[in-house]
């Protein structure tokens, strides 16, 4: 069942923030797609009702594109895990929310117990012997301190004395934890401070420097530090716009031609599929069913935990519209599983014809166009080409790999095929959508690199199965500035030659052996 | 049933395989982790799960592999078949057309997978059973024309999940067996792997007892 409008300020993140703010409103089993977080949303969004229409969806995008770009990618990502994790005891919808992940000390299980039963800790008389420990925690572990019960035989001075010394150590251990823990919330919050400066310092300069000059200036050295950073998201979508550029020369006009074709094919579709059994059907028209078929069935299937593009969601005709539009324009690529997701990402950052545009041309890279033609043979050399790089940078992982003849293919194609939105979360992904757009096609492969080199210690103990599970199924806590910095200390460099060079001498060398491979594309 | 992880006699690579959206991710995660997604995202290639179960008292770890139903993804798919001791082919019985491709999708497979593959049929969503597009004797029938084992089930309620996965392990396991037999008999050891352990990568496993049929 879709899911109502309203609650897109919380569920908008990445995975990892989405769990947490569902947890806050929802604390126990949400039905699967069913009912919503129930936060109000802000007074800015558009009614669900208007946002349906896809006419309306035009003049709501720009609200909603402010929207993300604002709260999507940067403050609330931040700011909801820790207002969590550090109040503990805090009610919020009358339930404290489970925190079975949270390293809890004792003295956060006696505020939580506190909050549940209502009843407060009262502290007993401080008697002389205790007077002088100013730290108390509210916890069990004081009751070394307690006499023993009168039909035990009482304590000797010794084991009172012991129990005293050791009752003081853990004070002061927790005490120290505590002034640790203190350090680090307010170095994680110095942090976030500072990259919020940054990105507002960054916007500046992207909107009134690089972007009025463009073309003079996105190559030089300035811009590209500027771009690792990461783009701002409020010009996120217009710098992936130019960077992957318009080679196809596809106007907004264009794409309403072929939107409206891919609507009259809906309705016919709709209209003959219920009787028609679809055996019969010749071959090409069979496909192209099935491809409307299967981008409903995606459409659902694609970040289902935003609901925004599943049925009902503010979305949902949109990402249909600019699927559909493009096996129009495309009928030899058709639409292909993981399109939806790269789709997905574009209107997130993009007006509808933006969206379609940059979907487009950045299908028809070399490297887009051969994944998702599937044309094996091409896909293997780019297979081979990331293993070259793979044993330059990763000898003892490339080994251990091997010993378990586990190939590339088991993890790329997931990986690329999405442009990493699917198997990443979706903040991170955006970030690896930057560079990739300065970049090319290598810096897929470069990440597939700096994720290997991130986990290079878990997977080295890790045998062929557990390896391929915990491949295609990354850790949701995954940082972005543990992954970049992986990412950055991956060379691409293979003995003086690039990726280019390594990809082309590579198609050279097979040029014969793989003509009764590859497999034709669709006509 | 579950037994520690990394404590079994042998290891049973099966493959997931049918057409997109009839349920086999769900299926696959009901029966390792108890759990089902209605929104599950879409498979993109192939993804990956194992539970070790008990057959008499030895302990089986199925390594079962979850591969994407797109048409166009077969090239690439098809290479994973390679290895397998076991299949499960799924269709969806509220979508006819899901199961009029079982015999390409059965096809594929035997041109990919050893002869000997146990392979069973299996018709998901029976909770869904008002839009049923596709009677049970029919494919009861086809199965048994076609030396397929066949069960219907329903990953959203449970139905015969467990009892699937259990079946053609049992299967897979007493075929084993009976080829140990025969293999000691006749004196020739031929339990290992035609193919090296490229394609099969659960020979590759640390302490398994090698599987191939």
């Amino acid at each position: 069942p879709p899911a109502p409008l309203g609650f897109t300020d919380v569920s908008l993140n990445s995975r990892n923030t989405y769990e947490v703010s569902r947890r806050r409103s929802a604390p126990e089993h949400l039905p699967h797609g069913g009912t919503a977080p129930a936060e109000p949303a802000p007074p800015s969004q558009e009614p669900a009702e208007r946002a349906r229409h896809r006419v309306g969806i035009a003049g709501a995008g720009s609200s909603f594109a402010e929207f993300f770009t604002r709260n999507f990618f940067t403050k609330r990502t931040k700011e909801l895990k820790p207002a969590v994790q550090s109040a503990p005891g805090w009610k919020l919808f009358g339930k404290v929310p489970p925190r079975e992940n949270l390293p809890k000390d004792s003295k956060i299980i006696q505020q939580e117990y506190e909050a549940r039963t209502g009843r407060m800790y009262k502290p007993p008389p401080p008697s002389a012997r205790r007077k002088n420990i100013e730290f108390e925690p509210l916890s069990t572990t004081a009751l070394i301190l307690e006499d023993r019960p009168a039909n035990l035989p009482a304590k000797s001075v010794e084991e009172a004395l012991r129990h005293r010394q050791e009752y003081d150590e853990m004070v002061a251990e927790a005490k120290k934890r505590e002034i640790k823990e203190a350090h680090k919330r307010k170095k994680i919050m110095r942090e976030r401070f500072k990259q919020e400066e940054n990105i507002a310092s960054a916007m500046v300069i992207w909107v009134n420097e690089i972007l009025p000059n463009w073309e003079g200036m996105r190559a030089t050295r300035r811009v590209r530090e500027l771009w690792w950073q990461g783009l701002p998201p409020s010009v996120r979508g217009k710098v992936w716009s130019l960077a992957v550029g318009n080679e196809l020369n596809i106007t907004p006009e264009l794409y309403e031609i072929f939107l409206s074709r891919a609507k009259e094919r809906w309705k016919s579709f709709s209209e003959t599929s219920s009787e028609n059994d679809m055996e019969d059907a010749g071959t090409s028209v069979a496909d192209r069913e099935a491809s409307l078929e299967l981008i409903k069935l995606d459409i659902s299937r694609t970040f289902p935990s935003l609901y925004i593009f599943q049925k009902g969601g503010p979305y949902h005709d949109l990402l249909h519209s600019v699927l559909g539009a493009y096996t129009c324009y495309r009928p030899d690529v058709g639409y292909v599983q993981g399109m939806s997701f790269i789709a997905a990402v574009l209107i997130l950052n993009l007006e509808e014809a933006d969206a379609f545009i940059a979907f487009a041309n950045l299908l028809n890279k070399p490297c887009q166009l051969a994944f998702f033609r599937v044309d094996h043979s091409m896909m293997l050399k780019y297979f081979a080409a990331f293993e070259v790089f793979f044993e330059e940078n990763l000898p003892k992982l490339f080994l251990h790999f091997k010993s378990y003849s586990l190939t590339p293919d088991i993890y790329l194609i997931d990986w690329i095929f999405t442009l990493y939105s699917k198997s990443l979360p979706l903040d991170l992904a955006c970030r690896v959508w930057d560079v990739f757009c300065r970049d090319g096609e290598e810096f897929l492969f470069r990440t597939g690199l700096g994720i290997l080199r991130l986990y290079e210690d878990i997977l080295l103990q890790m045998d062929f199965i557990h390896i391929a599970q915990f491949l295609t199924k990354l850790p949701e806590d995954i940082t972005s500035e543990k992954l970049f910095s992986c990412i950055a200390a991956i060379q691409m460099q293979n003995s003086n030659k690039k990726w280019a060079q390594v990809f082309a001498s590579l198609m050279k060398d097979n040029k014969e052996g793989d003509k009764n491979h590859s497999p034709a594309p669709k006509s | 049933m579950g037994s520690p992880e990394e404590d079994y006699n042998f290891v049973f690579k099966v493959v997931l395989i049918g057409e997109s959206g009839v349920g086999k991710t769900n299926l696959l995660s009901r029966f390792t982790r108890n759990e089902f997604n209605h929104d599950s995202r879409t498979t993109i290639g192939v993804e990956f799960s194992t539970r070790t179960i008990l057959v008499g008292d030895a302990v089986v770890k199925a390594q079962i592999w979850d591969t994407a139903g797109l048409e166009r993804y077969r090239a690439i798919t098809s290479a994973y078949y390679r290895g397998a001791v076991g299949a499960l082919v799924v269709f969806d019985i509220t979508k006819h057309q899901t199961y009029d491709v079982v015999d390409r999708w059965l096809k594929e497979l035997y041109d990919h997978a050893e002869a000997s593959i146990v392979v069973m049929l299996v018709g998901n969503k029976t909770d869904l059973a008002q839009a049923r597009e596709v009677p049970m004797e029919e494919a009861k029938m086809f199965a048994d024309n076609n030396g397929l084992l066949f069960v219907e089930t329903s990953a959203l309620d449970s139905t015969n999940v467990e009892e699937a996965f259990e079946t053609i392990l049992k299967e897979i396991f007493y075929k084993v067996q009976k080829q140990k037999q025969r293999s000691s008999q006749s004196n020739t050891v031929s339990l290992a792997s035609e193919n090296p352990a490229s394609t099969a990568p659960a020979q590759a496993e640390r302490r398994p007892c090698c599987v191939a049929l």
